[in-house]
């Protein structure tokens, strides 16, 4: 049979990619298939660079995000389902109503090989449902169907149902009530609360009336080179699997407060991130983010002096390993970084709080209760709420309480201060009911900043209105890059410096800077040219990756030990260098630049607030006394690019040099 | 490329009914058909015919083989990694993953849930990028 099947495999002509997409017109119920050109796969890939393309065009300047025009899309990975490994990533676009351009969220699960298998590299709603609806597609045929019965129910609760009414063989994306009731910070679940969290993208889809998308297909996936694809894999799995015994939970914040008080720093090599992740998930950084500077601490007012090492200790990893009763995968993932953990309270189990979460219910809310913040992590999955945000804007709304914006009558009687569980929770029920202060804050902070009015602005951390992730730009000033140019800002999954160095992209792309193994640390907040050369590559290779459906944990093993480009190579049949791959990611990076150009967006509008960058600089802590010039730092990557470097509007020329 | 089956059909319809992808249409005793856009080439239309009416894709034509002597997928356990690929590409979904860790392993691993659906296509096989699964008759 496999013998038969690479016979098979050598004679077809689309590999990797399956040259469909599946369009729902919700409005008309109308479904249809579009043949997607190869040119347009060899020029922006599949997976994002595709949904950009598309939404780019499709998606009229003006357009309301909440309206019928706005288009929602769910897209796979290039290498989902080749037998690339870390390649189960899939990708919600759409215009966010967040911040009003260009939208991204990404999850991994076991929803990217169902998209492909049902025989599309996507799948795109427009208009608006009369009736609740769901997409429905099975071997073939996709219908929409009645969703009234589930309106109304958490995440968890449906997906169960869909499951149960369909096939126990569907993959489930579905929205939660967050999305139902347009909490501007909803996401979309699969796989019992895993979320694409980002962007408010949740509640397009409620807006659209549409909530959930079903797929059971059996498509095979065919690549051009199965046993080259295996090969490579074969060679990543074992450095994924070399894990050394390494020490226990609480040594890791003290492993921070080391790093914190030596001037020099070590570049980071993905290896040592993989073993940490292989034996707690992300909450291995939960104390040591905070000890060495790199967890913002009380609404980013606060550092690891106030959220010193006993008062962290409850969110050390090993205290949160003690719930998990078994490591759980995403689809083609070798490493396993979470977990279902068994918990008290009504829901029994949880899916692993990630370190994002963690930190955003705990530190900075200043909440050491562990039990709240699992009770919290599984209401927010199931609400379909983004606990990044979520987190947030509740320390957005005790920062405006302690400071006499927001009183006792306002808050409907909690006790809004710092650490006090009990009323964060509640509060975070009252979002997601949207119920008195709830309703306010539902849509984040920087709208309940606007409503609230007075002086909650200066409380508000977001960029471009998105809330700002756990990693704090005063320690790696690549994270306040990031946070300010891409086109969905506030997100820290694209780059920062450590994160290149991470990368190790010189390895296998030519005339790329290299990084010193050891070097001082003052050097982070230089803002030369190199800093934005290396930003800008961590851009366009995170496209590359978020084209190919890659995991950004796997990427960050190295680009010669995960091997993406010689992996999109095997699986596409192309014969394509590194650096033409990057031209790619840039070509990318400049059609969501034009995209949020086209919808009015300015650029400049995404740098986070003077607190986050630094200025004036903190006083105490890991952080004191750091900021980088980042007005510098942005017009320097806007050059990268080509843009204009004060308005980071492309220009002609640059469009014409990428063939946009 | 697909299967195909020729005029040797008798129309039994053991084909479509084991077909993981609804691509065989046919009346009872009349000559069936696969619709090619969605055979997925799991061979399981060749192994069960009984009248050898099954050509793969290379005109070959399919000898019938008795349904309890299909190979069936064997896991290694310490070669898997616990990544889901193989149970994703089971058409006819008959592997799990067991949902408890066991002492010094804290990984979920696959199994084989339901014999006697599997249908010997050996796609797991094919995608397990570590090659940590064989096929064999089970005893």
């Amino acid at each position: 049979m496999n013998e038969i099947s690479s016979k098979v495999e050598e004679t077809r002509m689309n590999f990797g990619y399956m040259g469909k997409i599946l369009i729902a017109d919700l409005s008309a119920r109308e479904i249809r298939e579009e043949t997607i050109p190869d040119h347009v796969y060899e020029q922006y890939l599949s997976g994002m660079g595709l949904a950009a393309c598309i939404l780019y065009d499709r998606i009229p300047a003006g357009a309301d995000p909440l309206g019928p025009e706005n288009i929602i899309g769910f897209v796979s990975g290039l290498l989902t389902g080749t037998g690339s490994l870390f390649a189960g990533r899939w990708m919600v676009v759409g215009k966010s109503p967040l911040t009003g351009g260009w939208g991204e969220a990404n999850c991994g699960g076991s929803f990217s090989p169902a998209i492909k298998r049902c025989g599309y590299d996507g799948i795109f709603f427009t208009g608006i449902s009369e009736k609740p609806a769901y997409l429905y597609v099975n071997n073939g045929v996709a219908e929409l169907r009645d969703a009234s019965h589930l309106w109304g129910r958490d995440a968890v609760e449906s997906e169960a149902m869909l499951i149960a009414e369909t096939s126990a063989n569907s993959r489930i994306a579905v929205i939660g009530p967050a999305g139902e009731r347009l909490s501007l910070i909803s996401g979309i679940c699969n796989d019992r609360g895993r979320m694409a969290a980002r962007s408010g993208l949740g509640a397009v889809m409620g807006a659209k009336r549409l909530k959930a998308v079903v797929l059971d297909g059996k498509k095979r996936i065919d690549v051009h080179n199965r046993a080259e694809i295996k090969r490579l894999s074969q060679i990543c799995n074992r450095w994924v699997q070399f894990q050394p015994p390494i020490f226990a939970g609480p040594v890791t914040a003290y492993v921070g407060a080391l790093m914190r008080i030596l001037p020099v720093q070590m570049a980071m090599d993905g290896m040592v991130y993989k073993m940490l992740l292989k034996k707690w998930g992300t909450g291995a950084m939960n104390q040591m983010s905070v000890e060495m500077g790199d967890a913002p601490v009380r609404n980013w007012q606060g550092s690891n002096v106030d959220w010193g090492i006993k008062k962290s200790l409850s969110v050390n990893p090993d205290a949160i390993r003690r719930y998990e009763k078994v490591k759980y995968h995403c689809y083609a993932c070798p490493l396993g970084c979470g977990g279902i953990c068994v918990t008290k309270g009504k829901y029994g189990e949880t899916h692993k709080p990630e370190y994002e979460t963690v930190l955003s219910l705990g530190g900075l809310c200043m909440n050491a209760d562990i039990d709240s913040i699992f009770h919290l992590n599984e209401t927010l999955n199931r609400a379909g709420m983004d606990t990044i945000s979520a987190g947030s804007t509740v320390a957005f709304a005790i920062e405006c309480y302690e400071a006499g914006v927001l009183t006792k009558k306002d808050t409907d009687g909690l006790e809004l201060t710092w650490g006090n569980s009990e009323a964060i929770v509640a509060l975070i029920e009252k979002m997601i009911r949207r119920e008195g202060i709830g309703d306010i804050l539902a849509d984040g902070s920087k709208v309940a900043a606007r409503k609230i009015g007075k002086k909650a602005e200066a409380s508000a951390m977001h960029a471009g209105g998105q809330e700002l992730p756990m990693h704090d730009g005063r320690n790696d000033p690549g994270y306040n890059v990031h946070y300010s140019v891409e086109a969905a800002p506030g997100r820290h999954t694209v780059g920062a410096q450590m994160y290149y160095e991470m990368f190790q992209l010189w390895k296998v792309a030519k005339g790329l800077p290299r990084v010193k193994p050891l070097y001082f640390k003052g050097r982070k907040y230089v803002a030369n040219e190199e800093k934005a050369v290396t930003a800008a590559l961590c851009s366009k290779f995170m496209n590359i990756v978020n084209c190919a459906g890659l995991c950004l944990f796997g990427v960050f093993l190295g680009a010669k030990r995960t091997p993406t480009f010689s992996w999109l190579n095997a699986a596409t049949g192309w014969s394509k260098t590194p650096e033409e791959y990057l031209d790619i990611g840039a070509r990318i990076q400049t059609l969501k630049q034009a995209f949020n150009i086209k919808h009015g967006i300015d650029p400049r509008s995404f740098r986070p607030g003077d607190r986050v960058t630094g200025k004036p600089a903190q006083t105490e802590g890991a952080n004191r006394g750091r900021s980088a010039d980042m007005g510098k730092l942005i017009t320097d990557y806007y050059r990268q690019f080509g843009w204009d470097p004060e308005t980071g509007r492309p220009t002609e020329e640059s469009i014409d040099r990428l063939r946009l | 490329m697909a299967y195909r089956i020729t005029d040797k059909c008798n129309g039994c319809g053991a084909c479509s009914r084991l077909c993981p992808a609804d691509a065989i249409t046919g009346n009872k005793n009349a000559l069936h058909v696969i619709v090619a856009d969605r055979c997925i080439e799991c061979g399981a239309c060749g192994r069960i015919c009984p009248a050898a009416a099954v050509n793969d894709p290379f005109g070959i034509s399919c000898a019938m083989v008795k349904r309890s002597l299909w190979e069936r997928p064997q896991f290694d356990r310490m070669t898997c990694m616990s990544c889901r690929i193989c149970i994703d590409a089971c058409p006819v979904h008959c592997l799990g993953l067991s949902d408890v860790s066991t002492p010094g392993d804290p990984h979920g691993r696959p199994y084989m849930a339901n014999e006697r659906a599997c249908i010997g296509c050996g796609f797991c096989v094919r995608e397990c990028p570590v090659e940590a699964i064989t096929m064999a008759v089970s005893q």
